[in-house]
């Protein structure tokens, strides 16, 4: 099995997914999946449509920014975009780790069969430390975010539908967001459970939620 | 906002509740709101007190979230 992953690094934002995306890259080659990560400039279009032509991976884990229609890569050029090249993703089990574009985007990739789309119908919200803005890895406030979101690929490498794989993520957004809403020594808990409320309630699994890698 | 919300809180008590809860944040924290960028504690009241995007936005996930306390579903 392959999975392709992007992983653009142009600004906070996408240097901290990136970072959090080894985790997900680690397991899934534990597991003998054959990973290609379309790193920095790597990630753009041309690049990026002619590994899933070629390739043709069963996985597709998007890193980066989005709108209702579209998918970006580096330096937030179009990568995959609604009435554009969207068919790029069909057929196969995409996550796409941005935001808003489960919108349209997610929903016309999902008309197609055997395809699953899960993504963010709505902004994708994380806090961070400045002090670990080097080692975003580290971070300890970037930490229950990424932990949930990462979950959506976990499962999905472990062998979970893509429905069930969505709602494992929604079990994880809402476990982090019961133990920061109940904690009384970090002055940005509550903050943060707001927002990681957030992204649970805007996280959804398009298309055919019975498909598995 | 929507009827229901108006009947809840105003605009400006929105704005307020917004901004007394980001002034507690701890002054190194960064938060990103995707395409539209990362930003610090104090950056994020001036959105909020100008009412831009961004402070919109705040204040959306604010109401949206007491929302869901008062309905009583989590998501």
């Amino acid at each position: 099995m392959k999975m392709i992953v992007t992983k653009p690094q142009h600004d906070v934002t996408t240097r901290y997914l990136s970072a959090w995306a080894e985790e997900v890259i680690e397991l899934a080659e534990e597991k003998g999946v054959d990973v290609i990560e379309l790193l920095r400039e790597k990630a753009n279009k041309k690049e990026f449509e002619s590994r899933v032509n070629k390739l043709s991976p069963r996985l597709i884990f998007l890193n980066g920014h989005g709108s209702d229609e579209c998918v970006t890569g580096h330096d937030n050029k179009i990568l995959v975009k609604s009435g554009e090249n969207h068919e790029v993703l069909v057929g196969k089990i995409t996550y796409a780790l941005s935001c808003n574009s489960a919108k349209i985007l997610g929903t016309k990739v999902a008309q197609e069969k055997d395809t699953a789309y899960i993504g963010y119908a709505d902004e994708f919200i994380f806090m961070a430390g400045s002090e670990c803005i080097r080692k975003p890895a580290l971070d300890p406030k970037a930490k229950p975010f990424m932990e949930a979101s990462n979950q959506v690929m976990i499962s999905v490498l472990k062998g979970h539908s893509a429905r069930e794989s969505a709602e494992r993520s929604k079990n994880i957004f809402r476990d982090r967001y019961i133990k920061l809403l109940s904690s009384n020594t970090d002055q940005d808990s509550l903050q943060a459970a707001q927002y990681l409320w957030w992204n649970m309630r805007n996280l959804v699994c398009l298309g055919d939620g019975d498909v598995t890698a | 906002m929507d009827n229901q919300t108006d009947n809840i809180l105003s605009d400006e008590e929105v704005r307020k509740l917004v901004l007394a809860r980001l002034s507690v944040l701890s002054p190194d924290v960064i938060v990103s709101l995707g395409s539209d960028g990362s930003f610090t504690r104090d950056q994020l009241v001036e959105s909020v007190e100008r009412g831009d995007r961004v402070g919109e936005k705040l204040a959306e996930i604010q109401m949206e979230w007491l929302r869901s306390f008062k309905d009583g579903v989590m998501v």
